[in-house]
């Protein structure tokens, strides 16, 4: 038996989500929001139309601000009530599973329609991606800085030191995009 | 014949044998085509450029016989089905002295690959996946898996090719089914491997290295390949043998990108 990804997604999809008279969700030790995607993609075409010739350090700035959200979000996940009722059960080759438990909880949740391909423990992993944030997003290049961020968190998360020590321990590159009009977005994680 | 196989195959109008070159067809090829009209006789072979010879007896749509110089039977038969250079006679009306194999083509080819993997798998445990010239060289960068998922969808027969994570992420998938719907395999397909591999694992028989499922609509194949899983489907069985023959070098390839 190994996290089955259907299950995992079926599960959590019927939990019911409830914000606060802020509009913020408490979910997974953090709070959570529900805003449209364009909201994000929008706010990466202002700041790189701002100012084009610091391209490579605003991109720099939203992989980073991803991968920040994604590491003490991510933590709440793996570690929370729902995840040890609906993952927990099916895990049964520790660390692997724990990622593709993840992996199936951001599909559920609609943050990547995303899974993992290859995966060398505690060294390499390759995830492809069908939907995510920036797939229809205005721009050049590849740009799924959110996806690169949150591979790079949950790498560290399961196979750097634990939380909070294990930062900046692997980085994510994108080598394929849906936004160029690759098939699929394609992300490697590697030691740094 | 002429034209059927351009210039692999020729008829000589004195004894109304086929001739032609190993180069440019497969003896599973020709086999099945010799099944399917019907005819019984003998095809010689001579492997370039060993010279080594070699005799396959049908008839009735039945693989009769078989021998090389070194081995006879079904061991003889599998070791042709590798030979990728030289000539092929077909004689027909030749009957063998004996019955050594007795299988229907289909059937004879699906035991000779079996035979053929468990003594490569006997000699060469836990090694990796040997790929010959004409698929890849290991000097060169492996090809991407959609070109080699194409590949398969190539082969007659083939509805439809797909690569499943172990817990059923449908990684990627080429061609499309009316029998099957790809995503719903990928989930069932990982809840059967699961229980296939503990199965294995209980009874201490090693990894679980093919499995067939016969539906009445549909013939579902699986390979390990890497980490993930690939199947292939296909309408029914009826071509089996030459699907496993021609997938196993793509399927080792398919194996270097999971």
């Amino acid at each position: 038996m190994t996290v089955m990804r259907n299950d995992v997604v079926k599960a959590l999809a019927k939990v019911t989500v409830q914000s606060n008279e802020q509009g913020l969700i408490p979910e997974y030790e953090v709070l959570v929001n529900l805003l449209p995607v364009s909201l994000l993609n929008t706010l990466t075409e202002r700041l790189l139309a701002a100012a084009p010739d610091r391209k490579p350090e605003i991109e720099a700035g939203l992989v980073r601000a991803a991968y920040e959200c994604g590491y003490h979000t991510g933590c709440g996940i793996i570690t929370s009530e729902i995840f040890s009722e609906v993952v927990m059960p099916m895990v049964t080759e520790d660390e692997k599973d724990i990622l593709r438990g993840a992996y199936a909880a951001f599909t559920a949740w609609g943050w990547a329609k995303s899974g993992i391909v290859q995966l060398k423990e505690g060294k390499k992993m390759i995830v492809r991606a069908f939907d995510y944030y920036e797939a229809d997003s205005k721009g050049e290049g590849l740009r799924a800085y959110m996806l690169q961020g949150l591979n790079q968190a949950f790498f560290d998360l399961t196979y750097a030191d634990p939380y909070p020590d294990g930062m900046d321990t692997f980085v994510c590159k994108q080598t394929k995009g849906l936004e160029t009009g690759d098939a699929y977005g394609e992300f490697i994680v590697t030691c740094k | 014949m002429p034209g059927l196989y351009g210039p692999t195959i020729t008829s000589d109008p004195d004894d109304r044998g086929l001739q032609g070159n190993l180069s440019l067809t497969t003896i599973t090829d020709l086999l099945q085509f010799l099944a399917a009209s019907a005819e019984s006789g003998a095809i010689k072979i001579v492997r370039h450029p060993q010279n080594d010879e070699g005799m396959i007896y049908f008839g009735k749509g039945q693989v009769l016989s078989a021998n090389t110089s070194e081995r006879t039977g079904l061991e003889s038969f599998a070791d042709m089905l590798n030979w990728s250079k030289g000539s092929f006679n077909f004689l027909p009306g030749i009957t063998p002295l004996e019955t050594s194999i007795g299988l229907s083509v289909q059937h004879a080819i699906l035991e000779a690959i079996v035979l053929q993997e468990n003594l490569t798998n006997s000699f060469t445990p836990n090694s990796a996946p040997v790929i010959e010239k004409g698929s890849m060289s290991m000097e060169q960068e492996p090809r991407e898996s959609t070109d080699v998922m194409n590949d398969l969808l190539e082969i007659s027969g083939i509805d439809a090719v797909v690569v499943v994570g172990r817990d059923g992420f449908v990684i990627e998938s080429a061609g499309s089914s009316a029998r099957v719907n790809i995503d719903e395999l990928g989930a069932s397909l990982a809840h059967s491997i699961n229980g296939i591999e503990e199965m294995g694992s209980e009874l201490n028989v090693n990894q679980f290295q093919d499995m067939f499922i016969e539906y009445g609509r549909a013939v579902i194949m699986c390979k390990p390949v890497g980490d993930a899983i690939a199947a292939i489907v296909t309408p029914d069985a009826s071509k089996l043998g030459i699907i496993r023959h021609k997938t196993k070098k793509l399927f080792q390839e398919l194996g270097l990108s999971f």
